[in-house]
């Protein structure tokens, strides 16, 4: 059954967009605990921390997102445990955003001159210490603008999704063209809408990165 | 016992030998003022006393307990041993008053309204008790040095370590920092110091101590080994940083 691209089909591409933000998030959530913990083994004194953090960040960047999708879609499956789309599609990204995140943050801690951990180890305080009250106060004010700009690319990247089945904005452009066999509409609708969600985000990114760049 | 033992004490930047065999030691209530020209190792030497650098060679103990062992608690140790850096190191996204209460309410798990009460007291010794709630770039430099001086106090520390703490500064703003230091002299602060000030050296440093090439080349009561040189190396020193 051939039909005309509608509002009904709009209506269920915006409706998809929750899925790809619902993904976003997780993989955000995700990848920013994995980043936390890489970035801090980047920093840390103990020279076999440091190597882990980087073995991490290598790892994972040498191989592309897409591979990880199908580790975690078929392989976990091949290994007897059924995963379910959204499952292996929030675990990979989470992996993938935890190297770029850990990446980040790390250029953001290093960017605190060594003289202010100094001053807090000076005064009594442990390595913990030191990073909660002295140094990553600081590195988020440089850490916001870079951050953004990554959730920019982690929303587009979430369409990658659309291959294991996932229903996001992506899939959902692909199951509207089938029946309605007007891809050129329909993907220009899916772009349209990526752009509304991303560019709003990028002038945020902007924006941050011009105030945070002459305050204290 | 002294309040600062360094004995013997070697350390080496990769093959560079910066500190050779020194020995120094520190009673309580003296002020110490080590001199010489940059590289001399003068700077590394205070460093070493709060752990901040480590040794290759020798000991060091301060307040009997071994700084270079390795199962010394050196921010329990550091809690008693103050250090003022030459640019300051303020923390600039707290305020001054959170500068100071820091390390206390952190470190030593004090009430954070003791804390403040503490900051207070050691705001006013340094005459900038106004500016409780300033962050550190609102205040001139001899201001945020006086701030990084308040809060070495606050530790209440049983010695204290300043690190070229004028060197940055203009000649004016010079004065209002020594002035500080003149007044924790007279309260019977055991300091040492890595200075360039010979007046206050000569005036209130119970010791002067050269060094050059990594060693202790000669030390002795402040106006005598300033006023008469017995080596050389000191003589142009003292020739170039008073002219």
């Amino acid at each position: 059954m051939i039909r005309q691209f509608g509002w009904i089909d709009l209506y269920y591409l915006v409706a998809a967009m929750r899925w790809t933000l619902a993904l976003t998030a997780m993989a955000f959530v995700g990848g920013s605990v994995i980043g936390m913990i890489v970035a801090v083994l980047r920093v840390a004194h103990f020279a076999p921390l440091r190597w882990l953090g980087t073995l991490y960040i290598q790892f994972v960047q040498g191989i592309p997102l897409l591979a990880w999708l199908f580790v975690f879609y078929f392989g976990l499956a091949i290994v007897g445990l059924p995963v379910l789309p959204w499952i292996a599609a929030a675990a990979a990204f989470s992996i993938y955003g935890g190297a770029f995140l850990g990446e980040i943050w790390r250029g953001a801690l290093q960017a605190i001159p060594r003289t202010q951990w100094e001053a807090g180890a000076a005064l009594g305080l442990g390595f913990a210490e030191q990073l909660r009250y002295v140094i990553i106060p600081q590195a988020v004010r440089i850490a916001v603008p870079p951050t953004v700009g990554f959730l920019v690319q982690l929303i587009k990247n979430t369409s990658l999704a659309a291959i294991i089945g996932f229903v996001e904005l992506t899939r959902e452009g692909q199951l509207t063209t089938a029946s309605t066999f007007q891809p050129f509409t329909v993907y220009l609708t899916v772009a349209g809408l990526y752009f509304l969600l991303c560019f709003p985000l990028s002038q945020w990114s902007r924006s941050l990165e011009r105030k945070l760049h002459v305050a204290r | 016992m002294s309040l600062v033992d360094i004995a013997d004490v070697t350390k080496f930047y990769g093959t560079n030998k910066v500190l050779d065999r020194v020995s120094l030691a520190v009673e309580p209530g003296e002020i110490i003022a080590i001199i010489g020209r940059s590289g001399s190792g003068k700077s590394t030497l205070l460093r070493c006393i709060n752990g901040l650098e480590p040794i290759q060679g020798g000991r060091i103990v301060v307040d009997g307990e071994v700084v270079n062992d390795p199962k010394t608690d050196l921010r329990k140790l550091r809690q008693r041993v103050g250090i003022v850096f030459q640019s300051y190191n303020l923390f600039p996204h707290l305020t001054v008053s959170r500068n100071i209460t820091l390390a206390p309410t952190v470190a030593k798990g004090m009430p954070e309204g003791e804390a403040r009460e503490i900051a207070r007291d050691v705001l006013r010794r340094v005459g900038l008790e106004d500016k409780l709630e300033a962050y550190p770039d609102q205040l001139s430099g001899g201001q945020q040095q006086r701030v990084a001086i308040a809060r070495s106090l606050a530790m209440q520390p049983k010695v204290m370590l300043f690190d070229e703490i004028t060197s940055a500064l203009d000649p004016e703003l010079t004065g209002e920092v020594l002035a500080v230091l003149e007044d924790m002299a007279r309260s019977g602060m055991t300091m040492i110091l890595v200075t360039h000030e010979m007046g206050f050296a000569r005036r209130f440093g119970s010791r002067v101590v050269f060094m050059h090439q990594g060693r202790i080349w000669e030390q002795g009561r402040a106006a005598e080994t300033l006023g008469r040189p017995q080596t050389p190396e000191l003589e142009t020193f003292l020739g170039a940083v008073l002219h």
